[in-house]
């Protein structure tokens, strides 16, 4: 009974201390640089066609994602040329990326 | 002494990796393959719970962070339409006030208005739409959408701004009932998106 009581005191505390391993709670950054995802800050990206998507890249993580009217077609803003990225897409985190 | 609470405190980790991994792996739910066939399966794989992240156009992504790696895609629903908090719209231009029945020759006043728009709006680019009521057959209403889109965004590039698409959509995005005059009046448009 008192081993049961210390596994689930020392899970709590390990779970606490962002050893979730594997990692459960999807939706926040555990990293050096916390947050909840919704603060992330994005770029456009264009792609070869010429069309628009989010790019943000925070750190350790990348993500890209179809920017799309409120009728579910690609936008193709021709903001830039293709195959380039644009906009503050590394502002969202302090965590340099080497690469 | 430091052999007993070494054993143990492997022990407690070792069932902290029970406990982790017992709540990831088995998903049992119920897959519904028609309102009369509902059977129980087993699914094996992990919990992915997502949260929303909204772009700055304001439309909903799903959005998660596996620990090294970070996933996205948009947030639709089943019809592939796009879950927006604020659209993208930033003129609806009312058909009546641009057209003569039936024609897609914008009038002089609608000219006008349409070029001070454009000056004003300032916006990377435009997606010009076309909308009927639900008068007339789907096919025509189709081609006449398109036109009056084409004589707007024509019309546009006059003024100088760039035009990303124009698309007519004919009476089939209804933004009113057309059951009542006033909802048809609302449904002859042609919408203006502003991308920024």
């Amino acid at each position: 009974m008192k081993s049961v009581k210390i596994i689930a005191v020392v899970c709590g505390a390990l779970a606490l201390a962002a050893c979730d391993a594997p990692k459960k709670d999807k939706t926040v950054d555990r990293g050096i640089d916390k947050k909840h995802l919704s603060q992330l800050k994005a770029g456009v990206w264009i792609d070869p066609n010429g069309c628009d998507h989010w790019i943000i890249d925070d750190g350790a993580e990348g993500y890209l994602s179809a920017r799309l009217d409120q009728y579910g077609k690609p936008v193709c803003s021709g903001t830039a040329p293709p195959n380039t990225a644009t906009g503050a897409y590394k502002s969202g985190t302090f965590v340099t990326d080497p690469v | 002494m430091t052999g007993r609470l070494f054993r143990s405190v492997r022990k407690v980790f070792g069932a902290c990796g029970a406990i982790a991994l017992g709540g990831a792996v088995a998903v049992t739910g119920t897959l519904t393959g028609g309102a009369a066939l509902a059977q129980q399966t087993t699914v094996v794989g992990e919990t992915y719970i997502p949260t929303i992240w909204v772009d700055p156009d304001g439309c909903e992504h799903w959005v998660m962070d596996d620990g090294w790696e970070g996933y996205m895609s948009p947030h639709t629903n089943r019809q592939g339409i796009p879950v927006c908090r604020r659209g993208n719209v930033c003129g609806v231009m009312n058909s009546d006030q641009l057209f003569q029945t039936d024609s897609a020759n914008i009038n002089a006043g609608g000219r006008k208005h349409l070029v001070d728009f454009f000056r004003e709006a300032g916006a990377v680019s435009y997606i010009i739409t076309g909308h009927t009521d639900s008068r007339a057959s789907d096919e025509y209403n189709m081609n006449l959408s398109m036109r009056r889109a084409n004589s707007v965004a024509r019309l546009a590039q006059q003024s100088g701004v760039s035009i990303a698409d124009v698309r007519g959509y004919g009476e089939r995005m209804p933004k009113a009932s057309n059951n009542t005059a006033a909802g048809m009046q609302q449904n002859r448009r042609v919408e203006i998106i502003c991308i920024r």
